[in-house]
């Protein structure tokens, strides 16, 4: 079963716990090593934790096995290429890598009429520099959107993912949880009203 | 050029971003456009970062970190391409790519007297390409089928509404006639997404009350 069509609420669910800080601070600096020292035991490591990960969020995007596999693999072959281009405090490692990967959803998209993927093909790349004071907010947003989101119900943090993660629009969402499309827009901005008014009580 | 944090988005506006996201047409002209205006999505991006880490774990190919560390010691198969017009060099990378892919796949289209398109090939419905206008060419009157977005991503341009630079956009709807001219002073590029019918939902309102467009 293709787990993009896998829309029960079960698997909907996330499946295991975000990173704590320590652990983002570890895959920064495990990045980092990677841009300066071609640090291969580092690469392995990051490997371990994201390139799973990736594929699992390719083939939720539609992708089958084997192209989820090779999609994934080449979107750690530019982890270790672009790693230079990581800004720990711009964004954390599973934002950067995800980005990466959501860049590749064109290659998803496309596979079916072009079997052949070249690894090598030109992929579109995170965003570059964002002016200083963004750079400081990213930093302070990363670890306050990480605490409000630990408070948020299951119901709106399900809302939030499938909207910012899996990229779905207002009414995709509605047709897979079988819910009216107003819901769905209201307990968005109800989940991003938490958010704030959480973020402001800061 | 202005930097606008996303904090100043209201909620409907950063959920329609969102939700634009879902079509791969619109999701590159929404990232091309948060990038040259300087504004970072940051509780999105927060949010996808976390969607990632609770993500199941697939299983790979035993093999994978071996075939990985081949593909890097195997390096990229070609020398990187340049771009056909320079003037693109200043747009943000992941444009420049999209637009090195779609010239190694074909030609720059001719659309008239100085005028040359590059559809980029991105799959889902809607339409994006790059439109280039030759210094001082006027583009014929017209009208589109559905809505079209445009942004200016190098060079100037002008219509009977405003000057548009790098970074600034414009939205059209079907019945919206207009002649944009490229100013006399060089060649002035467009990125431009048509929806073909489809419906923006809430973008484009958000877009406008976000950048006054």
């Amino acid at each position: 079963m293709r787990s993009s069509d896998g829309s029960s609420d079960a698997q909907r669910k996330p499946a295991g716990e975000m990173l704590g800080d320590l652990e983002r601070t570890r895959y920064a600096d495990l990045l980092v090593l990677i841009a300066t020292r071609q640090d291969r035991d580092a690469f392995s490591e990051l490997f371990a934790y994201y390139a799973p990960r990736v594929k699992s969020y390719l083939m939720r995007l539609g992708a089958d096995n084997a192209a989820a596999e090779e999609i994934a693999q080449d979107v750690m072959v530019t982890v270790w290429r672009k790693a230079g281009l990581f800004d720990r405090a711009q964004a954390s490692v599973s934002t950067w890598i995800f980005r990466i990967a959501r860049n590749r959803r064109i290659d998803v998209f496309r596979r079916t009429k072009k079997p052949d993927l070249d690894p090598e093909e030109p992929m579109i790349l995170p965003a570059g520099v964002e002016a200083p004071d963004a750079r400081i907010e990213a930093m302070e947003t990363e670890t306050r959107v990480r605490a409000a989101m630990k408070d948020l119900p299951e119901e709106q943090l399900l809302l939030l993912r499938m909207a910012f993660y899996e990229g779905l629009s207002h009414r995709e969402i509605a047709e897979k949880l079988d819910v009216p499309l107003g819901t769905v827009k209201s307990r968005i901005r109800l989940a991003f009203g938490k958010m704030k008014s959480r973020l402001d009580n800061d | 050029m202005k930097v606008t944090s996303a904090s100043m988005m209201d909620d409907a506006s950063r959920a329609a971003l969102a939700s634009g996201r879902a079509e791969p047409s619109l999701g590159l002209f929404l990232d091309t456009l948060l990038a040259m205006r300087g504004i970072s999505e940051t509780e999105g991006a927060v949010i996808a970062g976390v969607g990632l880490e609770t993500e199941t774990v697939a299983a790979l190919s035993p093999n994978a970190l071996d075939m990985v560390f081949a593909a890097i010691e195997r390096g990229p198969a070609r020398p990187k391409a340049k771009l056909v017009y320079e003037d693109l060099g200043q747009t943000p990378a992941f444009l420049q790519d999209a637009i090195l892919a779609a010239e190694a796949r074909h030609d720059w289209r001719l659309g008239g007297p100085g005028i040359r398109r590059l559809p980029l090939g991105v799959p889902g419905h809607a339409k994006i390409e790059i439109i280039r206008i030759e210094a001082g060419t006027k583009v014929p009157w017209h009208t589109h089928k559905g809505q079209e977005l445009t942004l200016c991503i190098a060079g100037e341009f002008s219509d009977d509404r405003a000057v548009y630079g790098p970074g600034d956009f414009s939205v059209y709807r079907g019945d919206d006639r207009h002649q944009p001219v490229a100013s006399t002073a060089g060649p002035a590029y467009a990125l431009a997404v048509t929806d073909a019918g489809l419906r923006f939902e809430g973008l484009l309102g958000a877009l406008q009350k976000l950048f006054n467009a």
